[in-house]
């Protein structure tokens, strides 16, 4: 599928990236349990790059971003975000959070709070905003997803496509560096996909360094700088998309090609 | 082949069964011959029952009368209403000075206002009141109910209670009237609207200063003779040790149970064990224990008086009934949760008290009232040890030599009034509980 004119978004998407680089990963190893799940993982991404991380279920590509913001500890290795190592320090770990934006294949939004206070919770608590600037901010982005109506509603009242968006607006509230997606449309329904598809290719041409967790293929075809397959643990191959589309180098790319894009 | 039906069919009226109370009798009482022969017997017994009951505690009943010698006089049959009524102040404030109980009535009434809010429309800030309730509250219904000399302690935290009660009533009569708060409309006397936050903020806190100056001023000339805690009985000291226990019970079993969560073992160890310690125990034990063992463990010449370790015990032992139900309440909230609160860079406590404390809470409403009614029906216990409480007062009836054995009529006095406290409550939580889960919140 294609979210919005190709053309016109490709060149508007042309050179987004810079050479400064924003998250670093080196060597990084993970273990759940016994299990070994993240295997020697290094990966550079620069600002404003946007990148697509596919692979079969268990393949540790969610975990992988997990690990950006720390909602999983690595065990080896190490992982620097806009300069700052991830390691045991509380502090920086709440400020890298508060700096990387993550939206989930859930949503989880807070069923008790109105959509608005949704938005306005972090910006108030975390940064210190005043509330009236916080509520315009939050309504900003609230049109930006094109929802500004439902701002006094709660999250139970949305359907899956628009609380996905609103996800993403509660997260671009904080104004973050960069933004991750976890399979952000896995649970929705295929005509609310194209809504949230909209709001992220809308995102990517302003130039959010986005690493995007999905299935949607003509979605990475569209905005992604690099393509990222993942399999067993392991990056096995990364290629800008078109080369990873139509000529990939693995038998495992190939396999994993083959069998998604039969249908 | 097709099946097509062409015409519309019309609605037809419900049959009997359904509609009329016959039906419904018919339906539900009497729709076999078992049912029949089951239901007839269950009547008969309701109506036996309730027979006995009519004539022995209505109509043959004694109201008035000077001793149990005059009851039998009277009526050889009915029960002896007489000595209850005469105790009833008795049941109600146990041997508070009789000039001295509008305090206890005060106190009484001083709750419900402060506490009104809660349940009006338009109010704002409901959190805050409720809080203050649970801290500031105590300290002047303390001071009303054991009165005496007030140290300084006692001045500074009475005085806010005062400035906080004014403030509240205030806020509460503005919110209904108009939906505005009292800091909006001090600020919109004051002209101040268009102030920078902070300056507004300044002006709202020389506002309180200066109350507090007044309240404390007031309150240095106002004394109340002092009454000790033996004197204290009845109804009031059940509400008093219960409410002390529910109150404290919350905020610790809140602490206990993020305790048992942590991540630190230190600290999840010394909870489980806290926690597992004081349930295992009964709470005529603990109660035991406080009131022998917890002065052994004191420094000499410390003496806590009885009434006081009680509270504590019952504090102790409610606190971890609660963790408990506050960790069931916990797990119930999904680990996404924590990760939107996490991702949106708020640390432990502001994921805890902004995310997951509000949405916990729902989830325990029911549990939370069920042990409050357990706690107080529990304090009873504290009769055995002693204290005059409201089973104290009610058996003490059948001690007093005018009505030396009437032990029948003040138990099932007691237990009546017991009934209605627990199932008012009971059903309030139900409405609650129905209320918070169709507030379209999720």
């Amino acid at each position: 599928m294609t979210a919005v004119d190709g053309q016109e978004t490709q060149a508007q998407l042309a050179s987004a990236a810079s050479s400064e680089v924003i998250i670093e990963l080196n060597e990084v190893n993970k273990w759940f349990g016994s299990f070994h799940v993240l295997k020697d993982i290094n990966l550079t991404v620069h600002k404003g790059e946007r990148i697509v991380v596919c692979g079969p279920s268990g393949s540790g590509k969610s975990t992988l971003i997990r690990c950006i913001n720390r909602l999983e500890e690595h065990q080896r290795g190490d992982i620097v975000v806009d300069g700052i190592i991830l390691d045991k320090n509380l502090k920086n770990i709440d400020h890298i959070r508060s700096e990387v934006g993550m939206v989930f294949q859930s949503f989880n939004l807070f069923p008790h709070l109105s959509i608005i206070e949704n938005l306005t919770l972090g910006p108030i608590w975390v940064r210190k905003v005043p509330k009236a600037e916080a509520r315009d901010i939050a309504m900003s982005y609230l049109e930006r997803v094109k929802i500004p109506e439902q701002a006094e509603k709660y999250p139970g009242q949305l359907s899956g496509g628009q609380q996905q968006r609103v996800a993403i607006a509660r997260s671009l509230c904080m104004n973050p560096k960069i933004m991750l997606f976890d399979e952000p449309t896995s649970a929705l329904d295929p005509e609310m996909i194209k809504e949230v598809l909209d709001v992220m290719v809308e995102l990517a041409t302003t130039g959010m360094t986005m690493i995007v967790v999905t299935h949607e293929m003509g979605f990475a075809k569209t905005i992604a700088d690099r393509v990222i397959f993942m399999d067993e643990g392991d990056i096995v191959e990364q290629n800008e998309p078109n080369e990873f589309f139509n000529n990939p180098k693995s038998d495992r790319t190939k396999l994993f090609l083959s069998q998604i894009l039969t249908h | 082949m097709s099946i097509v039906k062409y015409k519309k069919t019309a609605p037809r009226d419900a049959p009997l069964s359904e509609t009329t109370f016959i039906g419904w009798l018919q339906k539900n009482l009497f729709s076999s011959w078992v049912n029949t022969i089951l239901t007839i017997i269950s009547l008969y017994i309701v109506y036996a029952v309730v027979k006995s009951l009519w004539f022995w505690g209505i109509q043959d009943a004694v109201w008035v009368a000077e001793n149990r010698r005059e009851c039998f006089a009277i009526s050889k049959h009915g029960a002896c209403w007489a000595g209850v009524l005469i105790w009833l102040d008795n049941i109600f404030y146990g041997r508070f000075p009789r000039d001295e109980l509008w305090r206890v009535n005060l106190g009484g009434l001083l709750l419900v206002l402060w506490m009104a809010p809660l349940w009006l429309p338009r109010v704002k800030d409901k959190i805050f009141i409720g809080l203050s309730t649970v801290f500031l509250y105590p300290f002047l219904a303390g001071y009303l109910f054991a009165g005496g000399d007030k140290g300084i302690f006692m001045q500074v935290m009475v005085s806010g209670a005062i400035v906080c009660l004014a403030g509240n009533t205030l806020h509460s009569i503005l919110g209904v009237m108009s939906g505005r708060g009292l800091p909006e409309v001090l600020i919109g006397i004051l002209r101040k609207e268009n102030a920078s936050d902070g300056n507004q903020r300044n002006t709202l806190l020389v506002i309180l200063a200066v109350a507090y100056v007044i309240a404390y001023a007031l309150q240095t000339s106002w004394s109340v003779m002092a009454v000790p805690w033996s004197k204290w009985g009845g109804m009031h000291l059940t509400l008093v040790i219960s409410g002390i226990g529910i109150t404290s019970a919350l905020p610790g079993g809140i602490v206990l149970a993020l305790g048992r969560r942590s991540r630190l073992p230190v600290i999840r160890v010394l909870s489980v064990s806290f926690i597992e310690i004081f349930r295992s125990v009964p709470l005529i034990t603990v109660l035991f224990m406080a009131t022998t063992m917890f002065p052994l463990f004191m420094p000499e010449g410390f003496v806590l008086n009885k009434l006081v370790q009680v509270i504590i015990a019952v504090c102790l032992f409610s606190a971890c009934y609660m963790a408990e139900t506050v960790r069931a309440g916990l797990q119930a909230i999904p680990k996404g949760q924590y990760e939107a609160a996490h991702t949106i860079g708020l640390g432990y406590w502001g994921m805890m008290s902004l995310i997951v404390m509000p949405q916990a809470l729902k989830h325990m409403i029911p549990n939370i009232v069920g042990s409050f009614i357990g706690l107080l029906k529990d304090t009873t216990l504290v009769s055995i040890i002693g204290l005059f409480d409201l089973l104290g007062m009610l058996r003490a009836i059948s001690q007093d030599i005018p009505w030396r054995g009437l032990h029948h009529e003040p138990l099932i006095f007691g237990a009546a009034l017991y009934f209605v406290v627990c199932f008012v409550m009971s059903k309030y939580s139900r409405h609650l509980e129905v209320k918070l889960s169709a507030g379209g919140e999720r």
